[in-house]
């Protein structure tokens, strides 16, 4: 485990270059210029574009500001979901920077959650890492951690301090040896193709032969479409992190590895590019 | 102890009951199926007349959107403590008054006159959450122009007493989520206390003999907190349909 600590420091501290551009429809007191981040994949959109809404401010009366949100080629971006997952699912294989476009007009209520506040952010994080360890551990472990413990898995999110999360964190990501694993594998997949916005189901790691899942294992499982049948081209990407790992790699060890710091691993499948 | 949690098989089967005492009460529960698998949620609307306002009159507010962490801190309010709960909401519902009074030329779209009311229209879901294996309520509120209620307007237009009953509640918290299934933003009683709530339900009546459907009882704990009646026929009717013939195995 130790010599996977790297595989949790490159998964922490992955970035997307990102350029966020004002709605044309905004209205502004002179040209707006364009406003360029690099966004830790783990974090959440609304977390970290404190300044991206303070350059764009400057230019804009007070009466013309409502919630800030943004959108990506006409698709209203979930600020709920980690930053790594939105880009994987909308933007991948698409020339970087990320652009981004800002609005602060016609907030898409039928499409996204409000976030007046980075108490929401931390409120949606809290329950998300809380509802995977009723997955792993029947919420064992995280109910035994004291609040303070609690306030250091945010915090450390919230300052993008890799050891002080991890100091915490591992605690939500032990095992006992003889049973193999966690409980269940909290995932979701996610995919563009339906409305449904992602699969989330009961999973283990082990078989009941013992024999530890891999990620074809799950896929075969929730989404059939994703592994090509024997002499057929392949028709979607499995994409965690940016990366698209071997399918031969066994379900608990991502988990452990290339979870996002909700505890969840997010797996994004999209269709293969056509070019 | 496994048998405070609701396996998903359980889950159906307490809707498909629920939807057929449902029926002969005309309660207007029906069961919608997502496209190519075998999940599901059960899906009730109803209209309903209130008096909506985005003031924060409520106290509240912080424990709305903060979600979890506080409402652990609630425990049963002793005498004492109920009194001055029931000030607070006295000088919160004058509160509301006065500001209605200075904002009232205020063209802010929520803003509703003083004691006038509107028709919304409200939606309930239940839906199994297999984290929690549990049943979980989404709601959400939209006026007849369909315009969606934000929480503030959710929590003020829930009866002052109930929303007493939601503060000092240990068990519920309400925050917007996104719909599993439909990916929109509904409204969500959190799950994550329900075994601790309905255990001593189930455990009574498993000493008892006694029949019971699961997704009811809870139901008839969480729906009348966000608006929701469960009329008492229901479990009259259960009891009737079940007694003759009882053969599930404990």
């Amino acid at each position: 485990m130790a010599d996977d600590k790297d595989v949790l420091r490159d998964v922490w501290f992955g970035r997307i270059p990102t350029c966020f551009t004002l709605n044309q429809d905004e209205v502004t007191e002179r040209e707006a210029e364009p406003y360029y981040l690099l966004l830790p994949r783990v974090s959440y959109l609304t977390l970290v574009t404190d300044k991206v809404k303070k350059h764009f401010l400057k230019l804009m009366k007070t009466e013309d500001v409502e919630e800030m949100w943004f959108e990506y080629e006409g698709t209203p971006l979930k600020w709920h979901y980690p930053i790594g997952v939105l880009f994987d699912l909308h933007a991948s294989n698409t020339v970087l920077p990320w652009t981004i476009t800002v609005h602060f007009k016609n907030f898409p209520d039928l499409d996204l959650l409000h976030c007046p506040s980075n108490s929401v952010i931390e409120a949606h994080f809290m329950s998300s890492i809380k509802e995977a360890d009723a997955l792993k551990h029947k919420s064992q472990v995280i109910n035994d951690m004291q609040k303070k413990d609690h306030k250091q898995l945010w915090m450390g999110l919230q300052n993008d301090k890799f050891d002080q999360f991890w100091a915490i964190n591992r605690k939500l990501m032990e095992y006992s040896t003889e049973e193999g694993g966690f409980r269940y594998i909290p995932f979701r997949i996610y995919q563009t193709m339906s409305d449904r916005p992602f699969i989330q189901k009961q999973f283990r790691p082990v078989s009941p032969e013992g024999n530890a899942h891999t990620l074809s294992d799950l896929l075969k499982e929730m989404y059939p479409a994703a592994i090509p049948n024997e002499g057929e081209q392949k028709r979607y990407q499995v994409v965690i992190h940016g990366i698209e790992p071997l399918l031969e790699t066994p379900l608990q060890w991502l988990s452990e590895h290339l979870s996002h710091p909700d505890n969840f691993l997010h797996i994004c499948i999209i269709p293969v590019p056509s070019d | 102890m496994s048998s405070c949690l609701l396996e998903e098989v359980t889950f159906h089967r307490c809707c498909q009951m629920l939807l057929q005492q449902s029926e002969q009460l005309r309660d207007g529960w029906s069961w919608e199926p997502v496209q190519g698998s075998q999940e599901g949620y059960l899906r009730k609307t109803a209209l309903k007349s209130a008096v909506i306002s985005s003031n924060p009159v409520w106290d509240l507010q912080g424990s709305i959107s903060d979600s979890g962490s506080h409402t652990s801190c609630h425990s049963g309010p002793d005498e004492q403590g109920e009194e001055k709960d029931q000030s607070v909401l006295v000088a919160s519902v004058d509160a509301d008054a006065t500001n209605g009074a200075i904002h009232d030329d205020n063209d802010g779209v929520c803003m509703v006159s003083e004691g006038s009311s509107q028709v919304l229209q409200y939606e309930y879901h239940i839906m199994y959450s297999c984290s929690y294996s549990t049943p979980v309520l989404y709601f959400r509120a939209s006026t007849l122009e369909g315009r969606s209620l934000s929480l503030e307007e959710m929590w003020n237009s829930v009866h002052p007493n109930f929303r007493l009953r939601l503060q000092n509640s240990p068990f519920t918290t309400i925050t917007q989520q996104e719909h599993p299934l439909l990916g929109q933003p509904f409204f969500m009683l959190h799950p994550c206390r329900t075994e601790e709530f309905m255990r001593p339900v189930l455990q009574a009546a498993q000493d008892q003999h006694r029949p019971l459907n699961y997704v009811l009882t809870w139901l008839s704990v969480v729906g009348p907190l966000v608006g929701l009646d469960v009329p008492l026929k229901y479990c009259t009717q259960l009891h009737l349909a079940a007694s003759p013939s009882r053969t599930e195995p404990d």
